[in-house]
C-alpha cells in the first residue's frame, strides 16, 4: 500500500500516512497539484510557512517501463504567484518508487530567527531531519560529492543551492545525475528552489537500499505494453537507437539531444535572437546539438578513454531515449557540464547573441552550481543587455555577471538570480518576455502561434512543456507535416495541455509524445503499462483535464484572471524578422481555450 | 540547374564531406521536384521529414524546384 511522508519543518517532526482513497490513481504532477489545491491557501505568501513543497515520483517510477522515472515537485511559485509543477529526471523518482512513496509533503517552516540549515534523509521506515549547516553556501558540484561520501548508498538528492538559500525567485530545484557527477537534473522553473530555502532545507536525500521494485497489479498487461512501447521508442527516428544497421547515426535525440532543435527553429525563422528581436541567429549552428555531437566525437578521438564527453546519456535509470549529454572541454576532454539542453543553449547563446559553445556551456555550469533555472537566468542577463549595461554577444561579460550570483553583497548578482521580470523592471526595460512573471523559452510566439497560446493560457507561466504544440506546428508529428496556418491554435493548445498533464503524472518523459503520436502500437503499449500498473483503465483526456482543473482553481483563488493570460505588448506590435509577423491570436481566441473552466 | 541544399542532423552524412554545418552546398540538379532532389542526394522521403524551400516550410514533395532555390531538410527532430 503506497504511503505519503509528511514532514513539518515548524517542529522538525514527521509522520507516515496511508495514501487516501481519493489520491489512489494520482501520481507525479496530478499528485503535487492535488495536494497544493487541497492543502495550500492560494493567497499565502509563497516564501512563508503556509506554503508547502510537494515531491512526487511519476506513477511508474522505479518500474521497468522505459523512460518512466521522472519526478514532479510542486508548490505555490514565488516567481508567478500561482501553482507550479516542475519536472526532472535524476535518481530521486526511482528511489521514491522503490520505497513505495507516492509523495513527500513538506510543510511549515522553522521560526524566523532560525539561522540553522537542515537536510532531510529518508529510506525504508526511517526519516530524519538533520541539522546540516556545513552544507550551506556550498557550490552544488561539491555538495553532491560530499553527500555521497556522507551517505554511501548512492542516494537520490534534490535540493536548493545558494540562489534558493537566499530566496531568489530564479532558483530551481537541483537533482543529482545517475553518476553523481553533476547536479544538473533540474526541476528548474518557477523559483521552487526558494521555497525550499524558505523552509531552511538544503538537501532531500532518498535512500532506497532496502526498497524493492514496484509491481504492477496486472502484470501480464503491463509486460505486454512495456515491450510494445519499448520497441516503438527504439524504432522511431526521433526517439530511437543510436545507430542504424550500417553504424550511421539514427535516433535524433540520442545523437544530438534536444538541442537538435536549434537549427530547425533557426531555419523556421522562429528562434528568438538577442532578446526576441529576430527569428534567426547567424551562429545557431555553432551551439547546436550537431556541434555538441561533433565536439564529443573530436575529443573522443583525441583523448581516447580519458574523454568524458557523451551523447546518448540517460537522465535517469532506464531511459531508452537518452537525450542527455555530457559536454566536454575542447582542450582537455574533461566534463564541463551535463546536460546542455536546447532551452539552455538558447537562453545563454542565441538569446544573448553568444555563438561560442564553451561560453554557453560555462554559464550552464555556473547555474547548475548556484542552483539557478537557466531559462530565467538567461533572460535576466538579456535584460542587462537590453538596458545597455553589457553588450549582446559579450560572452566573458555575461559569465562575469552570472558569477556575481555567488557574492551575497552584490546587487547585480541578486538581480541575475531573481528572474527576467525583476531584473527587467529594475533596469528600466519595457520589452520583458514573461507571462505571469515567468520568462519565455526558446520558441517565438509570433512565428509559432500555438505555443504562444500555451504560454498565455497555462497555469504555469510561460512554459513550452505545458502544451508542446511545436510537435504539430513545426515538427509535423502525426504522419505528415501539418500546415501551420490551418491549425486551430486554441484547440491544439488545450489538447496538448491535457495530454501533457497526464504524461507528467505517469512518470514518463514528455518526449515519448513524439513517438506515441506517430505510432499507434507504441501509444497502445504505453496505455497498457499505465492501466496494467493500476489494474484499472483511466482516460487520458479526463485525467489530464482533472489536473488542469485543480491548477486553474488554485490560480483563480490566488487572484488570477483572464488578463494574466496575455503575452507582453511587444509581441503584438513588433514584427519578427525574417517573416515579419506579429502575434495575431486575439484575446477572445485565447480566452476560448478554457472558457468552460 | 543549380540548387542550394542544406542538411541537418542524421541527414548530414549525405552532404559533401567538406560542407560546414549550417552552410549551403551546391547541387547540379538533374530532376524537377523536391522528391527528385531527395533521391539524387541519396536518402528517402521518409527521412526528409521537414523541408523548407526558400524559407517556407512545405509538405508537398512533388512541387517543382527552380534554378537557385534554397532547400533545407531535416529528419524527424524534436525535444524541448
Ligand atoms: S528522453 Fe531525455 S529528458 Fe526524457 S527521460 Fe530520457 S534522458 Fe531524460
Amino acid at each position: 500500500m503506497s504511503k505519503i511522508l509528511r514532514i513539518n519543518m515548524s517542529d522538525l517532526g514527521h509522520k507516515w500516512e496511508t495514501l487516501p482513497k481519493k489520491y489512489e490513481t494520482l501520481a507525479g504532477r496530478a499528485f503535487t497539484s492535488a495536494v497544493i489545491h487541497d492543502e495550500v491557501d492560494p493567497t499565502c505568501h509563497p516564501l512563508r510557512e503556509k506554503n508547502k513543497f510537494v515531491i512526487a515520483p511519476g506513477l511508474l517510477a522505479g518500474t521497468m517501463a522505459p523512460s518512466s522515472g521522472r519526478l514532479s515537485v510542486g508548490g505555490k511559485s514565488p516567481l508567478t504567484g500561482g501553482i507550479k509543477e516542475a519536472n526532472a529526471g535524476g535518481l530521486t523518482a526511482t528511489r521514491l518508487g522503490y520505497l513505495d512513496l507516492r509523495g513527500v509533503i513538506i510543510e511549515g517552516a522553522p521560526p524566523a530567527e532560525t539561522k540553522d540549515w537542515y537536510s532531510i534523509y529518508f529510506g525504508k521506515d526511517k526519516c530524519e531531519v538533520k541539522k546540516t549547516n556545513d552544507y550551506a553556501g556550498m557550490g552544488l558540484y561539491e555538495l553532491i560529492g560530499k553527500i555521497w561520501k556522507d551517505y554511501p548508498n548512492k542516494p537520490g538528492i534534490i535540493g536548493c543551492g545558494i540562489a534558493g538559500q537566499r530566496l531568489h525567485k530564479g532558483a530551481g530545484v537541483f537533482g543529482n545525475n545517475v553518476e553523481n557527477t553533476d547536479p544538473g537534473r533540474y526541476a528548474g522553473r518557477g523559483g521552487l528552489g526558494a521555497v525550499l530555502g524558505s523552509k531552511r532545507i538544503i538537501a532531500i536525500i532518498s535512500d532506497a537500499s532496502d526498497g524493492s521494485r514496484p509491481e504492477a497489479k496486472d502484470k501480464d498487461r503491463f509486460e505486454k505494453g512495456r515491450k510494445a512501447f519499448k520497441d516503438a521508442l527504439e524504432n522511431h527516428a526521433l526517439t530511437g537507437r543510436l545507430n542504424n544497421e550500417k553504424g550511421e547515426p539514427y535516433g535524433a535525440l540520442k545523437n544530438y539531444g534536444t538541442n537538435v532543435l536549434q537549427n530547425i527553429l533557426n531555419e523556421a525563422g522562429a528562434l528568438p535572437t538577442r532578446g526576441f528581436r529576430t527569428g534567426r541567429f547567424e551562429d545557431a549552428a555553432k551551439i547546436s546539438g550537431e556541434a555538441v555531437h561533433d565536439l564529443i566525437d573530436k575529443t573522443r578521438k583525441k583523448f581516447g578513454n580519458k574523454a568524458e564527453g557523451k551523447y546518448g546519456h540517460a537522465c535517469h535509470p532506464g531511459c531508452v531515449i537518452a537525450c542527455s549529454n555530457v559536454v566536454p572541454y575542447e582542450k582537455t576532454g574533461k566534463a564541463q557540464v551535463s546536460p546542455l539542453e536546447y532551452e539552455t543553449a538558447w537562453a545563454f547563446g542565441t538569446n544573448l547573441g553568444i555563438g561560442v559553445l564553451h561560453d554557453v556551456a560555462e554559464m550552464n555550469r555556473i547555474c547548475n552550481d548556484l542552483g539557478l533555472d537557466t531559462i530565467d537566468a538567461g533572460n535576466a542577463i538579456a535584460m542587462f543587455m537590453e538596458s545597455g549595461l553589457i553588450d549582446f554577444g559579450d560572452g566573458p561579460a555575461a559569465i562575469e555577471l552570472l558569477k556575481k550570483g555567488y557574492n551575497s553583497e552584490s546587487a547585480e548578482g541578486a538581480l541575475v538570480c531573481s528572474g527576467a521580470l525583476t531584473a527587467g523592471e529594475t533596469l528600466g526595460v519595457s520589452r520583458i518576455p514573461v507571462v505571469k512573471g515567468q520568462a519565455l523559452p526558446a520558441y517565438d510566439p509570433r512565428a509559432i502561434r500555438g505555443i504562444g497560446v500555451t504560454y498565455a493560457t497555462t497555469t504555469m507561466g510561460a512554459d513550452h512543456t505545458a502544451g508542446y504544440t511545436i510537435a504539430a506546428e513545426i515538427v509535423g508529428i502525426k504522419g505528415t507535416v501539418t500546415d501551420p496556418k490551418a491549425i486551430d491554435k486554441a484547440g491544439l493548445s488545450r489538447t496538448f495541455q491535457a495530454t501533457t498533464a497526464y504524461i507528467d503524472s505517469t512518470g514518463y518523459c514528455l518526449f515519448i509524445a513524439f513517438c506515441i503520436l506517430d505510432d499507434d502500437s507504441g501509444f497502445g503499449g504505453m496505455l497498457d503499462t499505465v492501466n496494467g500498473f493500476l489494474g484499472k483503465d483511466i482516460d487520458v483526456g479526463e485525467y489530464g483535464m482533472a489536473v488542469l482543473k485543480n491548477e486553474r482553481a488554485f490560480n483563480k483563488g490566488a487572484g488570477f484572471t483572464a488578463k494574466d493570460g496575455r503575452l507582453p505588448e511587444f509581441f503584438h506590435t513588433e514584427p519578427l524578422p525574417p517573416h515579419n509577423v506579429v502575434f495575431e491570436v486575439s484575446d477572445e481566441e485565447i480566452d476560448a481555450v478554457y472558457k468552460d473552466m | 540547374m543549380k540548387i542550394l541544399a542544406k542538411l541537418y542532423a542524421t541527414l548530414r552524412k549525405y552532404a559533401p564531406p567538406d560542407n560546414e554545418l549550417g552552410e549551403f552546398f551546391e547541387v547540379e540538379f538533374n530532376g524537377a521536384t523536391i522528391s527528385d532532389l531527395i533521391e539524387q542526394l541519396g536518402f528517402t522521403q521518409e527521412q526528409a521529414r521537414i523541408v523548407f524551400v526558400n524559407d517556407s516550410q512545405t509538405s508537398d514533395l512533388l512541387s517543382t524546384l527552380s534554378n537557385g532555390d534554397r532547400v533545407v531538410m531535416f529528419p524527424p527532430v524534436g525535444g524541448g
